[in-house]
């Protein structure tokens, strides 16, 4: 019994609109989980029917084999949770909404271990907790849910894109702390769409487009999918000696740049093919994730420019 | 480029709707005033009566002011301006802040202050939307006086105070948006100011000296304190004394020249009264949703049980004044007209002596008071679920049902406290009375007999959340609105009963009856925990309903 989320089929209509449309995620437990979709494909949707604030219309979902809507008071001491938009209570101050929130998940019962975790996690996060909740900015806001999800242990931890109003100093810092609590033996599902943040902390990656996932897998097997992107100088080559380069894909000379892809495993043929060819001025771009990121939503950002071009006529 | 047009037709655009129902609020005050005085104080001996009788009775100049003799414009100005002095006065503060200190505080005031429109700009278009609408006030009242036959000079001057009333508190809004950081603090502020600028004149008038007609009272120094008593100090329809209008309109200027000096010379987002700052830790009162619920709710609650205390120290102190009224000769024709006022109140089938149906009538209105805080607790959960803090409270171990009964807890409580604490100010109201002890146990049994309508009201509030989280706030101030109509005033208005009968408010015990019947309150406390329950399920089962 290692798997901490499992969702199969999961379904969730609001009205005509299909929000999850057969939406399987797998997050087995010790592992950071990263959950990435462009804004809209159902990621927080997802979050809140694991959290059962909203109830799925199809599917099965279970965290740590229990039923998120039936035994959800049950399953929300085990968890801490980050939303995607952190409102706070106007009237309290930031100080007051982190007290509140560690208590209302019960995790002041160890006081002395509470306030040091506290008072470190305001240091590092250079945090006021005096202010009063509307005068906090996106960031600030951001921190006290974040201040108040780390400041007691869970065993899983939900940060619905945790740094989208923090400095890059911030994400570090927010970084570190979530490989603090790998030590712990704690699972994260991080739902993001900052390439860098995912490829930083996660084992394994789901893609979620329009409701349904996409490619799942560890960044290895992901990275297999894209190809290497490879250009050289092509001045003074023998053009027919292109064509002996094992695996090249996509080959097209740019001017003086030949450029084409390979697949991951054929690079120490292709590597050797260019050192046959004697080719200078080599330059190899390695396959990331923001690639096959942008393959899988390639169609979905040439539609609307199209359609609003025919609109145009 | 001039951005002043701009920046003044923004504001009105962005104000359209409050501006309607201002409007037609005043308007409709004006109207229903005249109709009232032209029915209830139709003639000359009435008036007369009344006044003599009003004149005795502290409690009711501090309500009214002061009597300027019997003509019906004067009367009707008597009877009305102090309350539109103090709702103009609200109304030129919440826009005053609203422009300034509440676009800066959610940022807007920065965006605008980095086009050519500048820092002083805004505030100017802020004044002048003021002292517009002020005067469109003013002349929607003086129209109306005049149209009902006031004459044409009266009504003239009777605009030009609550214009000028109004302008006088434009200016403590803007510089109420100065001294404090948020928009919050400033609103406190300045309706501190408009309801102390009511009290000084209420000092003011309770403690006037008559004059040898016997018919007009002239009031007290604590009234010069006050924009509301330069206003009635006018007297539009008898003294007809322009100069104190130049004291309001002086308080005005001044206090936009003194906003503007500090609006020039401050920098964004800083204030001069700095921002209190908060607790570091949470206090142990704040450990669940209870102790959350209690602390949003606080203020007003507070607010709604001062409210219920002084209407039920108004309602003790004038009940003596109205036993007075029926033992005097001339006091019994317009005793006859409170009576009939009163028994409208009461209840479909209310019987029994003057002074316990003008208790039981007015506890109606307590219990309508008391029903306004209540639906607000209700409410303010679907605030906190769209607002997101909802969210928060909910992804940690709290069910719906610890979640949801919490805002029904402060509900019930705050409308029980309500209740509670009018009945003990009328019973301080009753000290010296003749025959207290009996009066006090029908005031408390007319308080405990308002409990159950309130219950219910708040229960379908609930309901209403439960079903239509999307639509639940304005519905459920439609419910409660309805239910006070129909309840409260259907007599008055004169509706049929089965209509009437639609409202908890008509099914409240009448505790003036010779036997007290409470079979209905029992059934209304049943309907109201079953209705409050089904509620709760129903929260349970459907999905949180974030925004929007």
């Amino acid at each position: 019994m290692n798997t901490v989320i499992e969702t199969r089929g999961l379904e969730k209509r609001f009205g005509r609109v299909r929000a999850l449309d057969g939406l399987d995620l797998s997050v087995e437990a010790g592992e950071v989980h990263g959950f990435l979709g462009p804004n809209g494909a159902g990621k927080s949707t997802t979050i809140r029917v694991l959290l059962g604030l909203i109830r799925s219309s199809g599917g099965e979902a279970t965290l740590f084999g229990r039923d998120p809507w039936r035994d959800a008071v049950a399953l929300h001491r085990r968890i801490a949770y980050v939303p995607g938009d952190v409102n706070l209570w106007s009237n309290l101050s930031g100080g007051e909404s982190i007290d509140l929130l560690t208590r209302l998940r019960g995790g002041t019962t160890d006081k002395r271990a509470y306030a040091a975790r506290r008072e470190h996690l305001a240091e590092v996060f250079q945090f006021d907790p005096s202010k009063k909740g509307r005068t906090y900015s996106k960031g600030n806001r951001q921190k006290v849910a974040l201040i108040a999800a780390l400041a007691t242990p869970a065993d899983l931890y939900i940060l619905d894109e945790p740094t989208s109003g923090l400095d890059p100093l911030m994400e570090a810092v927010f970084r570190q702390e979530i490989a603090a609590l790998l030590g712990d033996g704690a699972t994260v599902l991080l739902s993001s769409h900052i390439l860098s943040e995912v490829e930083h902390l996660c084992d394994r990656v789901s893609i979620i487009r329009a409701g349904r996932t996409v490619e799942t897998g560890t960044l290895a097997e992901l990275r297999h999918l894209t190809r290497t992107e490879i250009s050289f100088a092509g001045d003074g080559l023998d053009p027919a000696g292109f064509a002996t380069i094992p695996g090249a894909h996509d080959l097209a000379v740019d001017g003086a740049r030949v450029r084409f892809t390979a697949d991951s495993d054929a690079m120490p043929e292709v590597l050797a093919a260019l050192g046959r060819l004697r080719a200078t001025g080599v330059t190899v771009n390695p396959p990331s994730l923001e690639e096959l990121f942008m393959r899988h939503y390639h169609d979905e950002l040439d539609e609307p420019a199209r359609s609003s071009l025919e609109g145009v006529r | 480029m001039n951005t002043l047009p701009t920046l003044l037709l923004a504001r009105f655009r962005r104000d359209r709707l409050q501006i309607i129902v201002w409007l037609a609020l005043f308007a409709l005050l004006e109207v229903v005033g005249h109709a009232a005085v032209t029915e209830t104080y139709g003639d000359e001996a009435e008036r007369t009566s009344v006044i003599k009788l009003v004149i005795m009775s502290p409690a009711i100049l501090m309500l009214r002011g002061t009597p300027q003799g019997t003509d019906p414009d004067a009367f009707q100005f008597f009877l009305l301006f102090g309350f539109l002095g103090l709702m103009i006065g609200l109304m030129m503060t919440f826009l005053a802040v609203r422009h300034t200190r509440g676009d800066e505080e959610a940022g807007r005031a920065e965006l605008v202050g980095s086009t050519p429109a500048g820092r002083i700009a805004p505030l100017l278009a802020t004044a002048l939307e003021g002292v517009i609408l002020s005067v469109a006030v003013g002349a929607i009242m003086g129209g109306v006086a005049w149209a009902y036959g006031a004459d044409a000079s009266g009504a003239l001057l009777y605009g030009a105070a609550m214009s000028a009333v109004g302008i006088a508190y434009l200016g403590v809004g803007l510089a109420c948006a100065q001294l404090m950081r948020t928009s919050r603090g400033a609103n406190g502020l300045a309706a501190a100011i408009v309801t102390l600028g009511y009290a000084l004149r209420a000092m003011g008038d309770a403690t006037g000296t008559v004059q040898p007609d016997g018919l007009s009272m002239e009031p007290g120094w604590w009234s010069w304190l006050s924009p509301i008593g330069w206003g009635q100090a006018v007297a539009p329809y008898t003294h007809q004394l322009a100069w104190p209008l130049l004291l309001c309109l002086g308080l005005g200027v001044v206090l936009f020249g003194l906003s503007a000096w500090l609006q020039s010379s401050r920098d964004l987002d800083s204030s001069i009264i700095p921002d209190r700052p908060g607790r570091v830790h949470a206090p142990l009162s704040l450990s669940g949703p209870i102790g959350l619920v209690w602390r949003t709710l606080r203020n007003p609650v507070i607010g709604w049980v001062i409210g219920g205390v002084l209407f039920g120290l108004v309602l003790g102190a004038v009940g003596q004044t109205v036993v007075d009224l029926v033992n005097t000769p001339d006091g019994e024709e317009a005793g006859a007209a409170i009576s009939d006022t009163l028994a409208s109140l009461a209840g479909p089938n209310a019987e029994g002596g003057l002074i316990d149906l003008f208790t039981t009538g007015l506890f109606g209105l307590v219990g309508a008071l008391a029903a306004v805080g209540g639906v607000q607790a209700v409410m303010r959960a679907r605030q906190d679920e769209a607002g997101g803090t909802a969210e928060l409270v909910l992804a940690a171990p709290v069910s719906r049902f610890r979640w949801f009964s919490a805002y029904l807890l402060i509900g019930a409580v705050s409308v029980a406290a309500v209740l509670a604490f009018a009945v003990l100010g009328a019973f301080v109201g009753l000290i010296g009375s003749p025959d207290a002890g009996a009066r006090m146990s029908t005031v408390a049994e007319a308080g405990l007999a308002q409990l159950p309508a309130g219950l219910v009201i708040v229960a379908v509030a609930a309901l209403v959340f439960a079903l239509v989280p999307r639509a639940s706030i304005a519905l459920g101030w439609a419910v409660l609105l309805v239910a006070i109509v129909l309840g409260q005033f259907g007599g008055l208005f004169g509706f049929p009963e089965w209509l009437r009968d639609v409202s908890p408010f008509s099914h409240t015990p009448i505790v003036t009856a010779e036997t007290i019947d409470w079979t209905a309150a029992w059934v209304m406390a049943g309907i109201a925990v079953v209705v409050a329950a089904g509620a709760t399920a129903l929260v349970r089962r459907r999905d949180l309903a974030l925004g929007g």
